[in-house]
């Protein structure tokens, strides 16, 4: 596979060292002198020196014959640029980049960008998979719908324990899609009775996480 | 008109004076305080000071959900491109204008469907003209 990464500060210098490591065929693009001249010199990566955005260098690098060209410059205007400049002039199979602000995910997506990041998404779901007992889990973005996927643990004493989902109400757009409890995992019908701990996994619309944490957990 | 500008270079000024003039309402999104500031002296506009560029809960605090038009105005093409088609793409806002600097990214997103406005590609025109007479 031949990929073509642009910008090489931490990501871009680490997957590229992975990728040549695993027998993949690398070029890096890289504006900084001195990072360029350390991937060339001290690491061996082939590496152009110049503007990622500009089609002079991006030929420079190959980027016609390039499987996967991965936009990492840190600014995500540019990277977004480079992605949709590489798919209309080269018809590049496959771009991806990391995201730095998490609501641009839909547009990204929406503009055929393959593969996006959403690093502070993920950061945040591992970090509060490290809480104990944190009662409220991202569990994944609903790519196209701009939907999230919500875990919620009911705490022993949440005003919703012991009534029916039926009477539960949640913001429009946002329903229970699946009940899990110490037995087992169920389809959620109106009649259920929430018990203490239930796992409630929960589709939410973007910003209302907030809303149904307090509705599925209040006192 | 409600109409949102992105930008408060020289372009995004003169753009949100005259439109104010011509009794839009606009409101402005940029990073210069002063020029803000300056701007929103008339009472057709107001503005909203961005702390991290291309942020798109700005573009909603500045309205971008209910806007005729959305006009990306600044001096960065990657910018400009950004917030025009989250606002064209996102938030379906009815009138777009993009403005772009580089030659080729003024003809690619052309080619894309987006409205783009520069003089890079008309100034090509001129000097062609000026030296062919």
């Amino acid at each position: 596979m031949y990929v073509v990464i642009i910008g090489c500060s931490e990501a871009g210098f680490y997957l590229a060292r992975t990728l040549v490591a695993s027998g993949h065929e690398v070029s890096v693009i890289e504006q900084d002198l001195e990072r360029y001249q350390l991937l060339t010199e001290d690491l061996g990566i082939m590496a152009v020196l110049g503007d990622g955005s500009d089609t002079d260098v991006l030929n420079q690098a190959g980027t016609g014959r390039a499987d996967v060209v991965a936009a990492l410059t840190g600014v995500d205007a540019t990277n977004l640029v480079i992605c949709q400049t590489v798919q209309h002039i080269y018809q590049t199979p496959r771009t991806m980049t990391l995201l730095k602000d998490p609501k641009n995910e839909a547009v990204f997506i929406q503009l055929g960008i393959n593969v996006v990041v959403n690093w502070i998404q993920l950061a945040l779901t591992a970090l509060e998979e490290g809480i104990p007992g944190h009662p409220l889990r991202h569990l994944m973005n609903l790519k196209r719908s701009g939907l999230q996927l919500v875990c919620v643990a009911v705490p022993p004493s949440a005003d919703i324990v012991g009534r029916r989902l039926g009477e539960i109400e949640l913001p429009p757009d946002s329903f229970i899609s699946l009940v899990v409890n110490r037995e087992r995992a169920a389809l959620p019908s109106g009649s259920y009775v929430v018990q203490a701990e239930d796992e409630l996994i929960a589709v939410a619309a973007s910003g209302d996480e907030r809303v149904i944490y307090d509705i599925l957990t209040g006192v | 008109m409600r109409i949102i500008v992105y930008g408060c270079g020289q372009l995004a000024t003169s753009a949100v004076r005259e439109l104010a003039a011509e009794d839009d309402e606009v409101t402005v999104i940029g990073t210069d305080r002063n020029r803000l500031e300056r701007l929103s002296d008339s009472p057709k506009v107001s503005a909203e000071l961005l702390a991290a560029p291309a942020m798109q809960d700005y573009l909603l605090s500045a309205g971008v959900s209910h806007a005729d038009a959305f006009l990306a105005l600044s001096d960065d093409d990657h910018e400009n491109l950004l917030v025009a088609q989250i606002a064209l793409h996102m938030f379906n806002v009815p009138h777009v204008v993009c403005h772009v600097e580089h030659p080729q990214l003024h003809m690619m997103y052309t080619g894309l469907g987006l409205n783009v406005v520069g003089y890079s590609r008309g100034i090509l025109q001129d000097i062609r003209h000026v030296i062919t007479g």
